[in-house]
C-alpha cells in the first residue's frame, strides 16, 4: 500500500496520469496484490487509506482539496476490495472456485464499483483531466473481467431461468450478460469524456479515443458492430471540439483507424474502408505483426475490389496465415482459373466467413472470369488485315461457344449457352469503381451480345478496360 | 362440492391416491372429509412444478373424463399423444439436475431428521417423474425444493390438517360455461389432483408406474384431475401469509417454509382458446394454460386454420399460446412446433413481423438442441437475409452452418440462390426460383421483382440490337409471354416492345438505362420489420 501512496503522491505532483493509473491497475503480480490486500481490513480500510494519502508528500503539502482527497479515498477503498476479489480468484484453481465462492463475476462487480467511484469523482468535477488514464485503464480491465465472467458463467451452464413476462424468450439474454453490462459502463465513461465542457487543453475529451477503442472492441466481440456507428456519429457531431486524432498516441490512432476501416468494410464502402485501413497500415508499428496482419486481412480484399490488385508474395511473406488465406485465390484470379478459384473459395470458406471477408472475396470471381474471358479473346488472335501495312486488329467477333468452352475448362459441368450469355452480360454490365477515380467507372468488358448470331462483339478499342487490351 | 365427494373413496389398489395419501388416515375415517383442505395447508406458496405437470402426462383427460361438459369444437380436437407415452429413451441428465442433486447433499442443506435413504428415494422419485413427464428441461431445478424440504413439508402437512375449512371456491368470471362446470369439478377434485401430483407421497409404489398410469387409473374411478384454480391458489397464499404473520405465537411448531419460488408460473387454465393480451404484470396461473391444454389448442387452431383461414384470429391465438409457453418456461419440441407453425402461417400471409419474431425464437430453440424442422427454417433465414440484403447477418448464418447442413437440400438451395445473386447470375437464380423447396417461394416472391429488374438492366446493356420477348420470358421465368410483356409495360416500357412478323421483340438497344431507375428504387426499399 505504501508504494501506492508514493505513486499517488508522485503522480499528483507531476500531474502524471499514466503513473497515477498504475495505482488502480489489475496488472500486478499476486504478491503485489497481496501486499496491498494485507495492509488493512474491511473495517479500517478507509482510515488506513485516508491516513496514507494525508501522510504522503502531496497530502501534507495540502495541494489537493479536501473534497478531492475524500473522493480518492473512496476510489482506493473500492480498489482495495476489488484487489481482494481478484486475489481470491487467482489464488484458487478452477476446481475449488465453486466452494470458495470466488468468481470472475465478483471480480467484475467489484471492478465496476471502482469504475463508478472514478466516474463519480469526475462528475463531481473534482478530478482533473490529466487523471483520465485511470478511467481507461480501469475500463480496460473491466472488459477483460467481463469476458472472463461470461466464460465462467457459460462453462458452469447456470442457466437459471428467470421469470419472464414477455411474450417470447429473449434468446441472447444471458450469454454475454457481463460484457453487455460492460459496454454500458464504457458508454458511461464515453459520455463522461464527451460531455466535459472544460476548455479543450484541460478537457477529458483527450481520453475519448481510448474509450472509443475499448467500446469498439467490446461491440465487435458482442457481434453488434453496428452500435459502433452511434459512437462515430456522436464523435463527428462534436468533431469541432474534439482533440485532433493526430495528437493522441499513435497506438490509439492505429486502433481507431483500423476499426473505422473495418466498419466501412462491413458496410461495403470499400473506398472509404481502404482509406482508413491504409492510414492504419502506414502508422502501425513495424514490429506489431499481429496488428499488421489484422489490417491486411481487410485491406487485401479492399484492394481486390477497388483497384483489382492482388497482394504480392513479398507483402505477405511475414504472415503465413495470410499467405494461406490469400495466395491460392490470388493466383487463380490472376490466371483466370475460374473453377480452381471456386474450389479455393470453398476450401477457405470457414476461415473467410469467420473473418467476415467471404462475401467480399467471392466478388473476386468477377475478376477471375474477366481474366479468363480475356485469355479467350487473346487466343482468338487477329483479323486478316484489310490492307497492307495496317496495324493488325484483334478478332473482336467471338462466338459465344468459344467463351463457353473457356469457362468449362477444368470443371466437370458444362454450362448451357444461356448461362454463359448471362455471365457475359454481367461482364458487360458490371462496373468497377476505382479508388483514384471515384467518379469515373469502367466496365469489366466492352461490347455487346448479338444473340441471334450467337456472337459477342467486343470493342475494338479496349475490350477489357484497364488491362491493356 | 365437498359433500358430493364419497366420504371415503375406495382406494383402488396401486393408485397413488390410495397408497400414498389415504394411508395415514384410514385408521381414523373421521378425517376423511377434511382431506380437501389439506392442500391449503401446504407450505409451498406456489405449486411445485411437479404437481400440475402430472396433468401434462394425460392431456386427454379433459375430453374423456367429462365429455358432456365440452363444446363440440373441443371434443373435435383430437387429443395429442400424451407426453408420457413417448418411448422411454436413455436419459442424459442435464447439468441443472446434477447441480440439484449436489445441492441436496451439501452439508449445509442436510437435515438430521431426514435419513439419507429417505432423501435418496425422494430424489430418485422426483427426477424420474420429471424425466418421465418430459419436463426435465422445462422445470426450474434451481428453485425446486430439496428432497429433505419435501419430506419435511410432507410431515408438516399431516400436522396442519386441523385448520379451518377453506372458503368454497368461486367460479372465476372469465371462464366460459362449459369450462366453468369443469372448474367446479376441479375444485372438488382437488385432493385427488394433489395426491396424484405429489409423487413423494407413496414410497411403496414402483417409481416407473407413477406418471404413466396415474391418469388412466384416475379415469377408471371417473375422477377428473385438475390443477388448482386461481382462487384456491390465492387462498393458499393468503393462508400462508396469515400463518406467517402469527408465526411468533403459533402453537404448532412448523419448519420454516422454503422461500417463495420465483420460478416460472405453472398454468391451470383449462380453456382452449384465449385472446392475446400483452402482459403488464406477472401472469396469473389460472389464466395460463398448461402444456397439455396448449397441445389441444394447437390441434384446434390447425383445424380452424384449415377450415376458416382467418389470419387475424389465428395470429392472436398463436401469440397467446407463445405467451403461455414463455411464462411457464416451456421450451421443448412442442414449443418449437408452435413457433414453426406460426412462422409458416405468418409467412404465407406475409406477416413479416410475426414471422421474424418466430424465427428469432426458433433460432434460439434449435441452438439449445431442441429438435424441429431446423433445416427448413434455417433455409428461410438465408432467403430472408437475401431479401433484406443484410450482409452481416448472412455472414453470421454462414458461420453457423455445419458442412453437413450445407449439403442438405433446403439449405443448399438457399445458399445457391445467395451465390447466384451475389454473382449476378440471374440465369441460375431463376432456375432455382422455379425449384424452391418448402415454403421458400413466399420469401423469394418478395424479391423476385427487383431481381427481374436487375436482370433486365443487364440484358438491356449487354444485348444488341434486340431479343425476342420469349427469351425474356424464359430467362426471367415469367409464366407466359403476356406476363413478361405486362412486366415491361408496368415499368413504362411500351415503346420497347415491337411486333415483328408475329413475334414480339424486346428492343434492348433502345432501352438504354430505362430500367435503372426502377431497379435502384426496388433495391433501395427493403423494409425490415421485426427483429431477427
Amino acid at each position: 500500500m505504501d508504494a501506492l501512496f508514493d505513486d499517488f503522491s508522485g503522480a499528483q505532483k507531476k500531474c502524471n496520469g499514466d503513473l497515477l493509473s498504475r495505482t488502480v491497475t489489475a496488472g500486478l503480480t499476486n504478491d503485489e496484490l497481496r501486499a496491498i490486500w494485507k495492509t488493512c481490513n474491511a473495517y479500517d480500510v478507509k482510515d488506513v487509506i485516508k491516513h496514507g494519502l494525508q501522510a504522503s508528500d502531496i497530502g501534507r503539502s495540502g495541494a489537493i482539496p479536501k473534497e478531492e482527497l475524500k473522493a480518492w479515498v473512496d476510489v482506493y477503498a473500492v480498489y482495495w476490495k476489488a484487489v481482494g476479489e481478484l486475489l481470491a480468484v487467482r489464488d484458487t484453481s478452477n476446481d475449488n472456485r465453486r466452494a470458495s465462492q470466488a468468481s470472475w463475476a465478483k471480480v467484475y462487480e467489484s471492478w465496476k464499483e471502482l469504475l463508478s467511484a472514478l466516474i463519480k469523482g469526475y462528475n463531481s468535477s473534482s478530478f482533473e483531466s490529466w487523471t483520465i488514464p485511470c478511467l481507461y485503464v480501469t475500463g480496460k480491465y473491466l472488459r477483460e473481467f467481463a469476458i472472463k465472467a461470461d466464460a465462467e458463467k457459460n462453462s458452469t451452464q447456470d442457466n437459471a431461468a428467470e421469470p419472464n413476462f414477455q411474450d417470447d424468450f429473449d434468446p441472447e439474454a444471458q450469454q454475454n450478460h457481463h460484457l453487455e453490462d460492460c459496454a454500458r459502463q464504457l458508454n458511461r465513461v464515453f459520455n463522461t469524456c464527451l460531455n466535459d465542457r472544460a476548455p479543450l487543453e484541460n478537457s477529458r475529451k483527450w481520453g475519448i479515443y481510448h474509450v472509443i477503442n475499448l467500446l469498439f472492441k467490446t461491440y465487435f466481440k458482442l457481434n453488434s458492430a453496428s452500435l459502433s456507428k452511434n459512437i462515430l456519429k456522436a464523435l463527428s457531431a462534436g468533431r469541432g471540439d474534439m482533440p485532433p486524432l493526430e495528437a493522441i498516441p499513435k497506438s490509439q490512432q492505429v486502433t481507431f483507424k483500423y476499426y473505422e476501416g473495418v466498419l466501412q468494410f462491413l458496410e461495403e464502402d470499400y473506398v472509404q474502408a481502404e482509406k482508413h485501413l491504409t492510414e492504419a497500415w502506414r502508422m502501425c508499428h513495424k514490429d506489431a505483426t499481429k496488428n499488421k496482419e489484422l489490417i491486411l486481412t481487410y485491406l487485401v480484399p479492399c484492394h481486390l475490389l477497388t483497384a483489382h490488385t492482388l497482394p504480392s508474395k513479398k507483402l505477405l511473406e511475414p504472415y503465413p496465415r495470410l499467405q494461406k488465406l490469400f495466395l491460392p485465390l490470388s493466383q487463380h484470379i490472376r490466371k483466370g482459373e475460374l473453377h480452381a478459384f471456386d474450389l479455393a473459395l470453398q476450401e477457405g470458406e470457414d476461415e473467410f466467413v469467420k473473418r467476415r471477408i467471404y462475401l467480399t472475396l467471392e466478388r473476386g470471381r468477377d475478376i477471375a472470369l474477366r481474366n479468363l474471358l480475356r485469355k479467350v479473346f487473346i487466343t482468338g488472335g487477329f483479323e486478316e488485315p484489310k490492307s497492307e501495312g495496317a496495324s493488325p486488329l484483334r478478332r473482336t467477333r467471338v462466338p459465344i461457344a468459344e467463351f463457353a468452352a473457356g469457362i468449362s475448362l477444368g470443371c466437370q459441368e458444362t454450362l448451357d449457352n444461356d448461362e454463359v450469355e448471362c455471365l457475359l452480360a454481367n461482364m458487360i454490365y458490371k462496373v468497377m469503381t476505382h479508388l483514384l477515380t471515384v467518379f469515373w467507372t469502367q466496365n469489366l468488358m466492352k461490347g455487346y451480345i448479338a444473340r441471334e448470331r450467337g456472337m459477342v462483339v467486343l470493342s475494338k478499342s479496349g475490350a477489357f478496360p484497364g488491362t491493356g487490351i | 362440492m365437498v359433500p358430493s365427494w364419497p366420504p371415503a373413496p375406495p382406494p383402488p389398489p396401486g393408485t397413488q391416491a390410495a397408497a400414498s395419501y389415504a394411508s395415514p388416515y384410514q385408521a381414523a375415517p373421521a378425517f376423511t372429509p377434511v382431506q380437501v383442505r389439506q392442500s391449503f395447508g401446504q407450505p409451498y406458496p406456489a405449486p411445485q412444478p411437479a404437481y400440475p405437470v402430472h396433468a401434462y402426462g394425460s392431456p386427454s383427460h379433459v375430453t374423456q373424463s367429462s365429455p358432456t361438459n365440452h363444446s363440440p369444437t373441443v371434443t373435435a380436437a383430437s387429443p395429442p399423444a400424451p407426453a408420457s407415452e413417448a418411448p422411454r429413451k436413455k436419459t442424459i441428465w442435464p447439468d441443472s439436475v446434477r447441480n440439484y442433486v449436489q445441492r441436496s447433499f451439501l452439508p449445509d442443506n442436510l437435515d438430521e431428521t431426514v435419513s439419507r435413504q429417505d432423501m435418496e428415494a425422494k430424489l430418485k422419485e422426483t427426477i424420474t417423474s420429471a424425466n418421465d413427464g418430459g419436463y426435465m428441461y422445462t422445470i426450474n431445478w434451481e428453485t425446486m425444493p430439496l428432497p429433505q424440504e419435501m419430506i419435511r413439508a410432507e410431515r408438516n402437512r399431516t400436522q396442519t390438517v386441523q385448520q379451518p375449512p377453506p372458503i368454497p371456491p368461486v367460479v372465476p368470471s372469465f371462464s366460459s360455461p362449459p369450462a366453468a362446470t369443469s372448474k367446479k369439478r376441479k375444485s372438488s377434485d382437488l385432493t385427488d389432483t394433489d395426491l396424484a401430483g405429489g409423487p413423494w407421497r407413496n414410497n411403496n409404489n414402483r417409481l416407473e408406474d407413477r406418471v404413466t398410469f396415474t391418469a388412466d387409473k384416475r379415469l377408471a374411478t371417473n375422477e377428473t384431475p385438475k390443477a388448482m384454480s386461481k382462487f384456491q391458489k390465492q387462498q393458499q397464499k393468503n393462508l400462508e401469509k396469515r400463518q406467517k404473520r402469527f408465526h411468533g405465537d403459533y402453537t404448532t411448531h412448523r419448519e420454516p417454509s422454503p422461500p417463495p419460488s420465483d420460478g416460472p408460473v405453472v398454468g391451470t387454465s383449462q380453456v382452449l382458446e384465449k385472446r392475446y393480451l400483452r402482459l403488464t404484470a406477472p401472469p396469473v396461473p389460472s389464466q395460463v394454460r398448461p402444456e397439455s391444454i396448449l397441445r389441444q389448442t394447437l390441434e384446434l387452431l390447425k383445424q380452424k386454420w384449415r377450415n376458416e383461414q382467418n389470419y387475424t384470429y389465428i395470429c392472436d391465438q398463436f401469440k397467446s399460446m407463445r405467451q403461455d409457453l414463455t411464462v411457464q418456461n416451456i421450451r421443448n419440441e412442442f414449443t418449437v412446433e408452435v413457433y414453426e407453425i406460426h412462422a409458416r402461417i405468418a409467412l404465407e400471409k406475409g406477416d413479416l413481423s410475426e414471422y421474424n419474431q418466430c424465427q428469432t425464437q426458433l433460432k434460439a430453440l434449435y441452438q439449445r438442441g431442441i429438435k424441429g424442422k431446423s433445416l427448413e427454417f434455417k433455409a428461410y433465414r438465408i432467403l430472408y437475409f437475401i431479401h433484406t440484403a443484410n450482409r452481416s447477418a448472412l455472414n453470421d448464418v454462414l458461420a453457423d452452418l455445419t458442412t453437413a447442413e450445407k449439403a442438405e437440400r433446403p439449405i443448399k438451395h438457399a445458399l445457391d440462390v445467395r451465390s447466384a445473386l451475389a454473382l449476378g447470375n440471374y440465369h441460375r437464380f431463376f432456375r432455382l426460383y422455379n425449384d424452391t423447396p418448402n415454403m421458400g417461394a413466399y420469401l423469394l416472391d418478395m424479391f423476385v421483382g427487383r431481381e427481374r429488374l436487375a436482370a433486365l438492366c443487364n440484358v438491356c446493356k449487354a444485348y444488341k440490337p434486340d431479343v425476342p420477348l420469349r427469351f425474356i420470358t424464359e430467362e426471367l421465368y415469367f409464366e407466359s409471354d403476356a406476363d413478361a410483356a405486362q412486366f415491361i409495360l408496368d415499368h413504362n416500357g411500351q415503346h420497347l416492345l415491337e411486333d415483328r412478323d408475329g413475334t414480339v421483340v424486346f428492343l434492348t438497344a433502345k432501352a438504354g438505362l430505362h430500367f435503372e431507375g426502377p431497379r435502384a428504387t426496388a433495391f433501395g426499399r427493403v423494409d425490415i420489420k421485426g427483429q431477427i
